[in-house]
C-alpha cells in the first residue's frame, strides 16, 4: 500500500489532525509518521488518485488544519511514497534541512494576492488617457457603430492600451504590498490575472498586511484584488529564485521578481 | 500564540477564491524526488492561457462595442452597481464570449476544473491548448 504525503512538520507540533479525512473516496484517514524531531502527515494512497477538485480540496483541508496550530511544510499535491518506511527514511535522511525550513517559516503564513482589472473601469482609464482612441470611438459612434474594420481598429488599440495598463498595475500592486511582508514569491504570469503574488507574512503582523491590502483596494479602485490566506507556505517551502535566500529576513527589499 | 486573522477568501467570492487556492496546491509546495507524483493528466487544461487581453477579433469587437457605449461623462467605477453595467454593455453577444473578460476568465478556469472533475476520460487534455509558454521557464526556476 503506497503512502500519500500531505506535509512535514515538527514532531512537537501541538495538534496534528490524526484521523481526519484525507484524499480518496471514501476519505482515507490521516496518520502521523514520526522520525526523530520530524513528523510526516500521511494517509494511505487511494488507487487511481487523480487531481480532481475534491482531492485537491482534501489535500488543502488537511494542510490548513495542521497550519492552523503550527508550522508545516506543505507537499505539492499528489506526492506518493512507496510505503511508510520510505517516508520516515526521507525524514531521517534530510532532517537537518527540513528542520531548518520549519524554523525559517515558523509563525509565518502565506497570503496569495491575485488581481484583475475591472473591465469597465480600465476602459474608462484607457479612453480618458488616450485622445486617439477617444476620437476613433467617437467617430464610430457617430456612424452608428462604425464599419467592421473600424471596430477592429478601435478594439486593437484599446486592447493594446489595456495590456499596457496591466503591465503597469501588476508591479505597482506588488510594490505596494511587499513592505508589509517577509518575503515575496511571484507566481506564473498571464493566466487570467495581472498580478499573482504570494507573500510570506508573520502571524503577528498579519493585520498590517491586511491593512495594506485594503489600502491598495482603495488606492486602485480599478482593480479587483483577490486575497487568499492565511495559507500554509506553499510558495516558500524551498528557497528559490523567486524569493531571497533568507526567507526569514525582513524588509521590503526582499527581491520581488 | 498570536491571534490568527480570519481566513480571507477571494474578493468577489465564489469559485474564483477556491480556484486561486487550488492553483497553489497544484503548482507550489514541497517536491521530494524520492516520492512519485500522481499523474496530473487532466491538469494541463488549467494552464490554458486566459489572459484578459487576448489578441483576437472577438476581443477587439467586444472592446470596440464596450467603448462605443461607455459613458465618459461618468467617472470610472461611478457606482457599485458595476456588474449590471457590464452586463448591459455586453448583452448583445453570445454569453460566454461577451461577458466581462475578467469574470469570463475566472469562469473558464472553474469550468476547466469542473471538466477535470467530471470527465473521467483523459481525452480533454489533448484537445486543449498546451501549457502557455512561460511554464517551461517557471519549471526551470523551480528546479534551481
Amino acid at each position: 500500500m503506497s503512502t500519500y504525503v500531505y506535509g512535514i512538520t515538527a514532531a512537537s507540533h501541538p495538534s496534528l489532525p490524526e484521523g481526519m479525512g484525507g484524499v480518496g473516496d471514501p476519505s482515507r484517514p490521516v496518520r502521523i509518521l514520526r522520525a526523530g524531531d520530524l513528523a510526516a502527515v500521511v494517509s494511505d494512497a487511494p488507487e487511481g488518485l487523480r487531481p480532481k477538485r475534491r482531492e485537491l480540496l482534501a489535500h488543502q483541508n488537511v494542510l490548513s488544519e495542521i497550519g492552523a496550530a503550527g508550522c508545516v511544510l506543505p507537499m505539492r499535491f499528489g506526492s506518493v511514497a512507496p510505503d511508510d518506511d520510505s517516508v520516515t527514511a526521507v525524514l531521517a535522511e534530510r532532517a537537518e534541512h527540513y528542520l531548518e525550513r520549519l524554523r525559517a517559516l515558523d509563525d509565518r503564513v502565506e497570503y496569495n494576492v491575485k488581481a484583475n482589472h475591472v473591465e469597465e473601469a480600465v476602459l474608462h482609464h484607457v479612453m480618458a488617457g488616450n485622445p486617439e482612441i477617444r476620437a476613433l470611438a467617437e467617430a464610430n459612434r457617430q456612424s452608428g457603430g462604425g464599419s467592421y474594420d473600424d471596430k477592429i481598429r478601435l478594439g486593437e488599440m484599446v486592447a493594446a492600451a489595456v495590456k499596457a495598463k496591466e503591465s503597469e498595475d501588476g508591479p505597482a500592486l506588488e510594490r505596494a504590498l511587499e513592505g508589509a511582508a517577509d518575503a515575496v514569491s511571484v507566481g506564473p504570469e498571464s493566466t487570467g490575472w495581472l498580478a499573482n503574488v504570494s507573500y510570506l507574512v508573520k502571524r503577528e503582523t498579519a493585520e498590517e498586511f491586511l491593512a495594506a491590502v485594503e489600502q491598495v483596494r482603495s488606492d486602485m479602485p480599478h482593480l479587483e484584488v483577490r486575497l487568499n490566506g492565511p495559507l500554509p507556505p506553499y510558495s516558500f517551502v524551498e528557497p528559490g529564485p523567486a524569493e531571497p535566500a533568507g526567507t526569514a529576513a525582513g524588509g521590503a527589499d526582499t527581491g520581488a521578481g | 500564540m498570536t491571534v490568527v486573522p480570519a481566513q480571507q477568501t477571494g474578493g468577489g467570492g465564489g469559485s474564483s477564491g477556491l480556484y486561486d487556492v487550488l492553483e497553489l496546491v497544484l503548482d507550489r509546495g514541497l517536491v521530494i524526488d524520492a516520492f512519485v507524483r500522481v499523474s496530473l493528466v487532466g491538469i494541463e487544461i488549467l494552464k490554458i492561457d486566459v489572459r484578459v487581453v487576448v489578441a483576437s477579433v472577438d476581443t477587439y469587437l467586444r472592446f470596440a462595442e464596450a467603448c462605443n457605449r461607455l459613458d465618459l461623462e461618468a467617472g470610472p467605477r461611478k457606482s457599485p452597481g458595476l456588474p449590471e453595467i457590464v452586463g448591459e454593455v455586453t448583452e448583445s453577444g453570445a454569453r460566454g464570449k461577451s461577458k466581462g473578460a475578467l469574470s469570463g476568465a475566472a469562469e473558464t478556469i472553474s469550468g476547466a476544473f469542473k471538466q477535470a472533475r467530471e470527465g473521467d476520460s483523459e481525452r480533454e487534455t489533448e484537445s486543449r491548448p498546451r501549457a502557455r509558454k512561460s511554464t517551461a521557464a517557471r519549471r526551470k526556476e523551480e528546479q534551481e
